[in-house]
């Protein structure tokens, strides 16, 4: 557990910076809804005039944004890419550190094997996502309260937070794998950050384009976004599963070839 | 009891680097010098050792045990000092040594205050503020602190001043004397010379020769300085034995091995002002190895 509270002690202040980063999000992203909603303006109609690209690029699609929850379901788009790219930097750099720093010789020559280095990272890593997660979940529910018109349903935003969780999950597991795999442990991060920004504008081709609706099973953005979310109140199974098979492998795959090769010395 | 063993060690990666059929053993309780100029594989072999990179073929047997199968087991009782330091910046000393002797089942915080005491090191600094001869302590101390029974040192006294090289040594061959083996890699002779008892010399990724330092130093040869009265007659020391002939005027040198009593008669041919027989420097000895492979 050593090498656990390590992480969690090396993570800490990344954390907190992005948890004052959810909260400035959060707080100044809800704050526009009331100065939608008192203007007495639809915004509902001012967005439908917008050509439909920008509002594929701003992630309205189909909600009602004359609602608290609608207004924070477009907002939920960035909160997931902001969870995306710190679960990213998270794997990637959790398991890259020790090359990259070259403290790898320092670890190494413990007596700890490489699966347990990896378990006691991939943990703090996944408690560091969750804990990202509640920040989100705490902070969105007191701002949607705060907002919302009698009537509303706070219970979707327990579903996006979960839909949230996975997809950090994924990108968590991406991090990892391509920090574990790779030959250049230093490059993990960036490798991650360019995978995550193609998937991420994939998901907005795929709302602009109809014919390659295929697609969206190939960006983990498409798998729970608040227009579908909010509009099933339930998270899609097959995106779930989904999720749990690539999750599953990927993390296998991290174990595999972290035992396997040299480490970058 | 052999507590290193490498059996046909070989690691290449592209091509350049590597070491190819490193063979040696290095018994309970003896200070084992590993010795070879900068790039001659001595990291990878030790690393290779350590299960941090993965052997190509052959085998490395620690303490009678697979180094990469038993690897974590092995590591219970070896203490490592990497030839360049690195350690996570922002952690003061005293947390780094204690999170090194978590990884370990004992109390080590006595042995940590000792260790740090004998040498001089500032347990409350930050690792970041240290200059590299401190770094290299903190190091030792983290290589030392669980007292384990191998000690794998690399490049071990650059950075230290010779004050605290004669401490690290004084701190290492007592160490010794309770029973601990201790694997010296390093490019400079003398400091193998001063320390270890056998010695493995390893050239391009090859191993070149295992000798015992003893050996090496009788191997017969006296190194002879003599000042003549008169210029030497040409041709006059050309006789078998006789290597790395120097006239400098009426200084003469040169390295003997052979019958020191045939030299004495050849030399009292001559009219002499001075002689000099001495021992020659490992380093001449050494530098016979590696020109023979040119």
């Amino acid at each position: 557990m050593n090498l656990f509270w390590r992480e969690m002690k090396a993570n800490r202040k990344s954390l907190i910076i992005w948890g004052i980063g959810l909260l400035f999000m959060v707080v100044a992203g809800m704050a526009k809804y009331e100065g939608y909603s008192s203007s007495g303006q639809s915004i509902n109609e001012l967005i439908s005039q917008m050509p439909k690209s920008l509002q594929a690029i701003i992630g309205t699609g189909d909600l009602d944004l004359s609602t608290a929850i609608g207004f924070y379901g477009m907002l939920f788009y960035y909160l997931l890419l902001m969870a995306a790219i710190h679960a990213l930097m998270l794997g990637a750099n959790i398991i890259a550190k020790e090359e990259r720093d070259k403290t790898a010789e320092f670890l190494m020559a413990k007596p700890i094997s490489r699966t347990r280095i990896i378990s006691s990272k991939l943990l703090a890593a996944l408690v560091n996502v969750v804990i990202f997660n509640l920040v989100t979940l705490v902070l969105s529910l007191a701002m949607v309260s705060h907002y919302q018109q009698t009537g509303e349903q706070l219970d979707d935003i327990y579903l996006l937070m979960a839909g949230m969780f996975l997809v950090q999950l994924i990108f968590l597991a991406v991090g990892a794998v391509i920090a574990a795999v790779g030959k250049r442990p230093k490059r993990a991060a960036a490798l991650g950050t360019v995978l995550l920004l193609l998937t991420y504008l994939l998901s907005i081709a795929v709302d602009l384009n109809e014919k390659i609706e295929w697609l969206q099973y190939v960006t983990p953005f498409k798998y729970f976004e608040a227009k579908r979310v909010l509009a099933d109140g339930t998270l899609e199974t097959t995106f779930v599963a989904i999720t749990i098979v690539v999750v599953t492998i990927l993390i296998a795959i991290t174990y595999h070839f972290y035992q396997k090769r040299d480490l970058q010395i | 009891m052999n507590v290193i063993e490498l059996n046909n060690l070989t690691k290449t990666y592209g091509k350049a680097r590597g070491i190819s059929n490193i063979s040696f053993t290095v018994e309970e309780g003896e200070i084992f010098g590993f010795i070879g100029p900068n790039g001659a594989g001595k990291s990878t072999t030790i690393r290779t050792m350590l299960s941090l990179i993965y052997p190509t073929s052959g085998s490395a047997t620690i303490f009678g045990k697979d180094s990469v199968k038993f690897a974590p087991e092995i590591k219970k009782e070896i203490g490592y000092l990497p030839s360049e330091v690195f350690y996570y910046d922002n952690m003061k000393v005293k947390d780094l040594l204690k999170y090194s002797g978590s990884f370990y089942k004992k109390d080590c915080s006595q042995r940590i205050k000792q260790l740090a005491e004998l040498l001089d090191l500032d347990l409350n600094k930050k690792i970041d503020d240290l200059s590299f001869g401190n770094k290299k302590k903190v190091g030792i101390v983290q290589g030392l602190l669980h007292e384990p029974k191998l000690i794998i040192l690399d490049e071990p006294t650059s950075g230290l001043d010779p004050l605290m090289q004669q401490k690290f040594f004084d701190l290492l061959k007592e160490e010794n004397k309770k029973g601990t083996t201790i694997l010296f890699s390093s490019h400079i002779l003398s400091e193998v010379q001063k320390m270890c008892d056998r010695v493995a010399i390893i050239k391009e990724g090859e191993l070149v020769k295992v000798e015992k330092i003893s050996t090496l130093k009788e191997n017969n040869h006296k190194r002879f300085k003599l000042e003549t009265k008169a210029p030497m007659p040409q041709g006059f020391l050309q006789i078998a034995g006789v290597q790395n002939l120097e006239i400098d005027g009426l200084h003469v040198s040169f390295l003997y091995s052979g019958n020191i009593n045939l030299m004495l008669q050849k030399l009292a041919q001559l009219e002499l002002l001075n002689l000099w027989i001495e021992e020659p420097d490992l380093e001449e000895i050494f530098m016979h190895y590696y020109e023979k492979g040119n």
